[in-house]
């Protein structure tokens, strides 16, 4: 079982060198990439597995024992991360490959998109596995150069000035983060995470306070978290559509498991609850009311993005199993959806010629079945029941009663209204996009658009072009997966609280990595 | 109850599919489903009244308490029959309604199908949150039936209306609904009606939860989605707005009365908003000309009567307002229905186009006078009978001195006047003949089977009232389930008791209502509307549009500089406020180890300054490089060659490699267009220099315990067999970040690749055709580049390969000759470094850096044709190659039995180079070299010999045309708004390029 986990990093990381040599051969590179995330996604689910039946694993690689060595580490919560992660990965390739098959144009070149897009994997599954805070910086650094290569794919001037801001502020994130693992190495004396968790109850809480701040402000920039998230919405949208959909579902919520592992297992005393909920409350909000005024939908959807991740720090926040269950199950439920809607979105741009609802018309008319997924996935974003992002909020919303504080109750409020206008802005995309017919676009008129901005980085009406199977059945998949969230949302809960006790129980995490007790 | 929804659930994703083959036909077909339902539902009747209840629950998710649960009591059996009841009924009235050609029929009929399941499902739900779920969903529904037409206008904003009310309702209750649970301990809808908690808690759950009970049975202030709903086709109006949906907060109501009316405020709100929504309902009815608007607005006023009866709390009240919802969802559900087929038969809906109707069509006049009669309160027909128990009920706790009794009995007096006034008024304005003029001459008589939905109500109403007495056997248990004791009971004579005559009363001062109708006419106009409500809905959507566009434009206003600086500017505030008030300064402190690292220091600092002040990017580029060679200042200092090694080398290729990009940028760098943006960065930049200082002081201050690395160079040598620590931490103990890092590496070097060889084409030549098939990367065009031509043999008897294929005012004989002596040489020394690491300062890190430099000049003597010959390999495969060895070398020893990355040696004696301990870890090491070269290589390649053909290109193009450079038309978004730095510079003029050219 050991074997199995520098495994998940290694495949991709040699499917991306083959891809690499293959530069030439298309063909080659798809079967590599394909091959590489298959096995992972595998991998994945036999660790989850036998995580949840044998507990935590930890390999030592080379040998060496932490905390000189570098220890990896799946427990619940990275394996239920891993295998989400792998199979976005896995269906967002399928509508990349799909995509790429119909238009065999330049704004994928197909050689480079493999190799970084395996990296990006490889960088992913490291941050999850990672036992090590400089690894897991490591893994940072591998998905982040990835994403910038892919982000700036096909390289126009929007994709460049895009990239220009992606890439400053990943830096400065990036510096942020290695800045505080040297302070916490200063400190501590180590960089095995479970040591530092040791280590640091013994430093007084006003250096534990500044320890725990600086590692955080470095994820909350990588998960947009207010007000370290305006970055967001000028860098996502302009990325080829299967790229921005793994952004979104994926990058972000590295910096919200980051998050989750600093306030459960590294800094256990510091009293995050006030501090985050306080985050919490401005990021839906603020993030919200972006959405709201976006004629694209996709930097709507990038703005949703932000806003919900208040969604997850609130959970975080609260603390507790209740609460913890229901942010990994948002935090599943949230991958997944935002990685659909994106892909929703690139077929609706592809079948309209347009991604602003400014333009948008007649869609239900012309690609019915396309409609059928974008409004299961819209619905699901904002939390509409049956669906697991209902489900998750009930989760959290339960949580915040019981937790009781009228800082909570301000949070449920926020929360609930953040849920009401995403539906607001959502439906507004499925009057104008959908139910309007073509004929009407020009020279609409309506209260419902007067307030809206176009995307600064608006190209105006395109040739539509062709969806191929590939690229409907990929995002058919992940519709399909998003309702089995939802139909078996009662093991996925208890899988999520068998999680958060797992995450709450630090001495076990402790006991994992060093079986003969701590050095 | 689950079996009925799964059928109901495979049903509606079937209808779509069986709509194609079936037509109009197929809502007969699926209207099986709500009729056996029905009939099921009536079946359990015995057992309900017998045993009480029927219960079923299946396990969903128990961490949230949320499960399957339905139960089965009075109330939701009255309920279930009137939804599947109606529903059947509106479900076959559909075949008729529409055509075969309806557009989006089988859309439509799986939504209203799905819709009545819906419905069952929410009343029977024994689960609150279950409850919800089917709430909401009902409201989807009601969204996607009311925007039918999906191409009017009006029907889809009516359609987000009513979403959006019900759905904020909705949100608003579901807070309460938590609230409740939580502190009930229990999410069964039955333990909480039976719980009944008290305290400020429940108070404000309750409210919460009558907030969407109203917003969804279109209560004031939320009762204008209602009449603009009335967008939807007929079937759904008489539906969704007239027999079920809006039924569903009555129904809440009336389920959480026996545990809750006698709360704080329950009366007041309800008994308030629901006499103030009936009168203000009934008086905008009596002004519609639109027979469906007319009965909209009756709708919103019956459904305040109904707010009133089942929250009044008291047995009786209970028993009267279960009969008046059954009467109400009868009889309103008939004249939705009466009015779709006018409007089919007649064009218009509009009674003052219409004429003679009762003549054309008597069975028609029949159905509606019994409706009416019903809606007004005529006996024998069963709203009567609601009505009078409901004014008996009233009258029996205004006499027990409870005050909203009175409140009760007036207020729904006087709105039953007004219902029995908009009543005639509706049936006068659909039958009566009329002479004017505008009478519209349009006429289909519509199908005889479309009467036999509204019939069969209209028969039913009259049967239920004249059997009236036989439903209390049936409806008991609902009102026995509050404290008190049910007196009164359902029947059509009562005998001469108040009620009798308040009833007489009301239908005489209606009668005189309806006879006086041009003065109420002209005292409606002259009053002005009292609530505007839906003016309130547009304003506060405008405003939350307007609001947030403020904010986000605010948020977003400076793009990157902004962003960076909200960035920086938390950090100061909140490390800096932590570092102020935590008490952890160090109480000892050291100035400096060794004198030397304060003049180090201080060359750094003042290069940073210097860096930060210049506005010439080369000399910027030169001061970063100075603090990077402070840095191997440092490193030496403190005894680490291998670093200051490494590191000198990484600040050598990276200037090479600025000085590559910076030729194609302007000299200078833009001033800031405003001084105070200047002033406003150096004290950030200061500040987060300060505040950072200040927390490693701290941090470094507070070590409790040495760390790791104190062990490390024993360790190493050990078990690493090497006595060179940082290649031994390089290449074993943390080989795992090397090997990430060096992905890291590929992925850059490729990026870069890509972007410059893709760009250029992209951004260069636009439209004007692109030379090779897109996707050829620009690694492989260098090597098949038809610009090229290959070496000739002549080229030999240069210094170097490409000696021959270079203009004479770029070459440099000195260059050539040194670079000649010194490159192989230079690879020779680099593969030493690569194999000697383990012991001595080297690693393959350092030997790639130093076999990259030696390319570097290679490059620069000879440009890129020289390159291309100095190693006629892909970059691309020599990343691929060195990451395939140190990955390989990586998974390899897990063949062997051992952990990822597990070392194995080999050590022998080898002339020259000595004792060599040669093991996997050199493997890694050599993939981490090929790495290295391959970054150098194509880093040279796309920054180096890219740009220069791009260069000559525009050169030429630029002499052939006088055309304008396209790079000059990336339009300069607000990225940079305050900056004002072009991403995408602008071509400088050929004589500043050709000058730094070599």
């Amino acid at each position: 079982m050991n074997a199995l986990v520098p495994l998940v990093v290694t495949i991709p990381l040699l499917g991306a060198a083959i891809a690499l040599i293959f530069g030439q051969r298309p063909r080659v590179q798809i079967f590599v990439s394909l091959i590489s995330l298959t096995l992972v996604t595998a991998i994945a689910a036999v660790l989850l597995v036998a995580v949840d039946q044998t507990g935590t694993v930890t390999v030592n690689v080379g040998g060496w024992a932490p905390p000189w060595g570098i220890v990896l580490v799946v427990d619940r919560l990275s394996a239920i991360m891993l295998l989400v992660s792998a199979l976005m990965l896995l269906g967002v390739l399928i509508f990349a490959i799909g995509q790429g098959i119909v238009d065999d144009d330049n704004e994928t070149p197909v050689s480079i998109f493999h190799p970084a897009y395996l990296v990006l994997s490889a960088g992913l599954f490291d941050a999850f596995v990672a036992g090590d805070l400089f690894n897991m910086y490591v893994g940072f650094e591998m998905l982040l150069a990835a994403s910038y290569v892919l982000l700036t794919l096909g390289g126009t001037g929007a994709r460049i000035r895009a990239g220009v801001t992606y890439i400053v502020i990943s830096l400065m994130s990036s510096l942020l983060f290695v800045g505080a693992i040297a302070l916490i190495y200063g400190a501590t004396g180590t960089v095995t995470i479970a040591l530092i968790s040791e280590r640091v109850r013994e430093l007084p809480m006003g250096v534990q306070a500044i320890l725990c701040a600086a590692l955080l402000l470095g994820f909350a920039v990588k998960a947009a978290v207010f007000p370290l998230s305006f970055w967001l919405p000028d860098s996502y949208p302009t990325a080829p559509a299967p790229v921005t959909a793994v952004f979104a579902g994926l990058l972000t919520k590295v910096g919200v498991y980051a998050i989750i592992r600093t306030d459960t297992v590294m800094f256990v005393d510091v009293p995050l609850r006030i501090p985050l909920m306080v985050v919490a409350f401005f990021t839906l909000l603020v993030g919200i009311m972006g959405a709201v005024m976006q004629a694209d939908i996709k930097r709507l959807l990038s703005f949703t993005l932000v806003s919900h991740i208040g969604y997850m720090i609130f959970g975080i926040a609260i603390g507790g199993d209740i609460a913890l269950t229901a942010t990994i199950f948002y935090v599943v439920h949230h991958i997944v959806v935002q990685t659909t809607l994106f892909l929703a979105t690139g077929l609706v741009e592809r079948v309209g010629g347009s991604t602003s609802i400014s333009r948008l018309g007649g869609l239900l008319k012309a690609a019915p079945f396309v409609a059928v997924l974008f409004f299961l996935g819209a619905l699901n974003l904002g939390g509409i029941p049956p669906f697991s992002g209902f489900l998750g909020k009930i989760g959290l919303f339960q949580a915040g009663v019981e937790e009781g504080s009228w800082l909570s109750y301000v949070l449920i409020a926020a929360g609930a209204a953040t849920s009401l206008l995403t539906l607001y802005a959502l439906a507004r995309v499925w009057n104008m996009a959908f139910w309007r017919s073509r004929g009407e676009v020009e020279g609409y008129q309506s209260p419902l658009l007067e307030s809206l901005a176009e995307s600064p980085e608006d190209s105006g009406t395109v040739a539509t072009k062709q969806t191929s199977r590939l690229m409907v059945g990929a995002t058919t998949g992940m519709v399909g997966l998003t309702l089995l969230l939802t139909v078996f949302a009662g093991p996925i809960f208890g899988y999520a609280e068998r999680a958060a006790a797992q995450v709450e129980n630090v001495e076990n995490y402790i006991s994992a990595v060093f079986p003969e007790g701590s050095p | 109850m689950a079996t009925i929804l799964t059928i109901f659930l495979i049903v509606s994703v079937a209808t779509p599919f069986l709509a194609r083959f079936l037509k109009n036909h197929v809502f007969t077909v699926v209207a099986l489903v709500p009729a056996g339902a029905f009939i099921w539902t009536l079946l359990q009747g015995e057992q309900i009244r017998t045993h009480g209840e029927i219960t079923e629950t299946i396990r969903w998710v128990p961490q949230l308490d949320l499960a399957l649960a339905f139960r089965m009591d009075t109330l939701a059996w009255l309920l279930a029959l009137v939804v599947t009841g109606v529903g059947t009924v509106v479900l076959l009235y559909c075949t008729q309604y529409f055509t075969k050609r309806e557009p989006g029929l089988g859309r439509f009929a799986a939504f209203l199908f799905a819709f009545a399941g819906t419905m069952f499902g929410l009343v029977t739900a024994d689960d609150i949150l279950l409850m919800f779920m089917f709430w909401e969903i009902t409201s989807v529904l009601s969204y996607l039936l009311i925007g039918h037409y999906t191409g009017k206008k009006e029907s889809r904003g009516a359609a987000l209306q009513a979403l959006l009310v019900t759905t904020f309702g909705g949100l608003v209750m579901l807070i309460g609904v938590i609230m409740i649970s939580v502190q009930v301990g229990s999410t069964s809808l039955s333990a909480i009606v039976a719980a009944g908690v008290t305290g400020p808690m429940a108070v404000t759950a309750i409210l919460l939860i009558i907030v969407g009970a109203i917003s969804k049975s279109a209560i004031v202030p939320f009762h204008f989605w209602l009449p603009a709903a009335m967008a939807a086709p007929t079937p759904v109006s008489a539906y969704l707005h007239a027999a079920a949906m809006v039924k569903a907060g009555i129904y809440l109501i009336a389920r959480l009365a026996p545990g809750y009316a006698d709360l704080p405020g329950w009366k007041l709100v309800l008994i308030g908003l629901g006499v103030w929504t009936m009168l203000v309902g009934a008086w905008r009815s009596l002004r519609q000309y639109d027979l469906k608007l007319v009965l909209a607005y009756g709708t919103v006023s019956q459904l305040g009567f109904l707010m009133v009866i089942v929250g009044f709390g008291t047995p009786d009240a209970a028993l009267a307002g279960a009969a008046l919802l059954l009467a109400h969802a009868i009889y309103k559900s008939t004249l939705f229905l009466v009015v779709g087929i006018i409007d089919h038969a007649a064009g218009t809906r509009d009674w003052r186009q219409l004429s003679g109707l009762g003549r054309k069509m008597p069975v028609l006049a029949v159905i509606t006078a019994l409706a009416i009669a019903s809606m007004a309160g005529i006996p024998p027909l069963l709203g009567f009978v609601a009505k009078e128990s409901i004014f008996g009920a009233f009258l029996q706790a205004a006499e027990a001195g409870d005050p909203y009794g009175w409140i009760a009995l007036i207020g729904t007096a006087v709105g039953s006047i007004l219902t029995v006034a908009y009543s005639a008024r509706f049936f006068w304005g659909a039958f009566a003949t009329r002479t004017a003029a505008c009478v519209s001459t349009e006429w289909h008589k519509p199908p005889t089977a479309i009467l036999i939905g509204p019939g069969v109500l209209a028969v039913v109403s009259v049967l239920l009232g004249i059997f009236s007495p036989a439903l209390n056997a049936w409806l008991d248990p609902y009102p026995e389930s509050f404290d008190g004791h049910l007196e009164g009971h359902l029947a059509l004579w009562h005998g001469f008791e108040p009620a009798l005559f308040i009833s007489i009363a009301i239908l005489g001062l209606g009668a005189a209502l309806f006879w006086k109708k041009t003065q109420v006419a002209r005292l409606q106009e002259a009053l002005p509307p009292l609530v505007d409500s839906s003016r309130g809905y547009w304003s506060v959507t405008r405003a939350v549009d307007k609001i947030s566009a403020k904010v986000t434009i605010f948020g977003q206003r400076g793009g990157l500089p902004q962003y960076l600086a909200t960035i920086l500017v938390v950090f100061v505030l909140v490390l800096g406020t932590l570092a102020a008030i935590g008490n952890v300064w160090p109480t000892t402190f050291r100035l400096y180890d060794y004198p030397q690292q304060v003049v180090i220091a201080l060359v750094m600092a003042l290069a940073t300054l210097g860096a930060a002040w210049t506005r010439k990017r080369m000399a910027a580029v030169l001061l970063v490089g100075v603090t990077g060679f402070g840095m191997v200042a440092l490193f030496a200092f403190h005894g680490a060659p291998d670093l200051a090694l490494t590191q000198a080398l990484v600040e050598t290729i990276t200037i090479v490699a600025f000085v590559l990009v910076l030729r194609r940028l302007p000299g200078n760098s833009q001033k800031l267009t405003k001084r105070v943006h200047r002033g406003r960065r150096a004290v950030i930049a200061i500040g987060t220099g300060v505040v950072m200082g200040a927390i490693a002081l701290i941090a470094l201050g507070s070590r409790i315990t040495d760390p790791i690395s104190a062990q490390l160079p024993e360790m190493a040598y050990y078990e690493g067999h090497g006595k060179n620590v940082v290649n031994v931490a390089l290449v074993d103990i943390r080989a795992w970040d090397t090997m990430g890092e060096i992905s890291v590496l590929v992925v850059v070097a490729t990026g870069i690749a890509s972007l410059l060889f893709v760009s250029g084409r992209a951004d260069k030549k636009g439209r004007r055709g692109l030379r090779r098939p897109a996707t050829a990367l620009g690694r492989r065009s260098v090597l098949s580049d038809p610009d090229i031509q290959p070496a000739t043999p002549g080229a030999r008897q240069s210094w170097l390969v490409s000696g021959g294929k270079i203009a004479s005012a770029n070459r440099s004989i000195l260059l050539e000759v040194l670079v000649r002596l010194m490159f192989h040489p230079a690879i020779v020394v680099s593969i030493f470094l690569l194999f000697v690491g383990h012991n001595s300062p080297g690693g393959g890190f350092a030997g790639g850096l130093l076999a990259g430099l030696a390319l570097v000049f290679r490059y620069l003597a000879g440009g890129r044709y020289e390159l291309r010959e100095a190693v006629p390999i892909d970059a691309g495969k020599l990343l691929g190659a060195g990451l395939v060895l140190a990955v390989g070398s990586a998974i390899g020893s897990l063949f062997f039995g051992s952990e990822i990355l597990s070392s194995a040696y080999l050590s022998a004696d080898i002339p020259v180079l000595g004792y060599i301990s040669i093991g996997t870890t050199t493997i890694f090491d050599i993939g981490v070299y090929l790495v290295v070269v391959g970054l150098v290589l194509d880093i040279l390649r796309s920054l180096g010999g890219e740009v220069d053909r791009q260069q000559d290109e525009a050169d030429i193009a630029e002499e052939s045309t006088d055309e304008f450079s396209p790079r000059q038309q990336v339009p300069n978004t607000d990225l940079w708004a305050t900056q004002r730095v072009p991403i995408v510079p602008d071509t400088p003029s050929a004589t500043d390029t050709r000058e730094d050219n070599r």
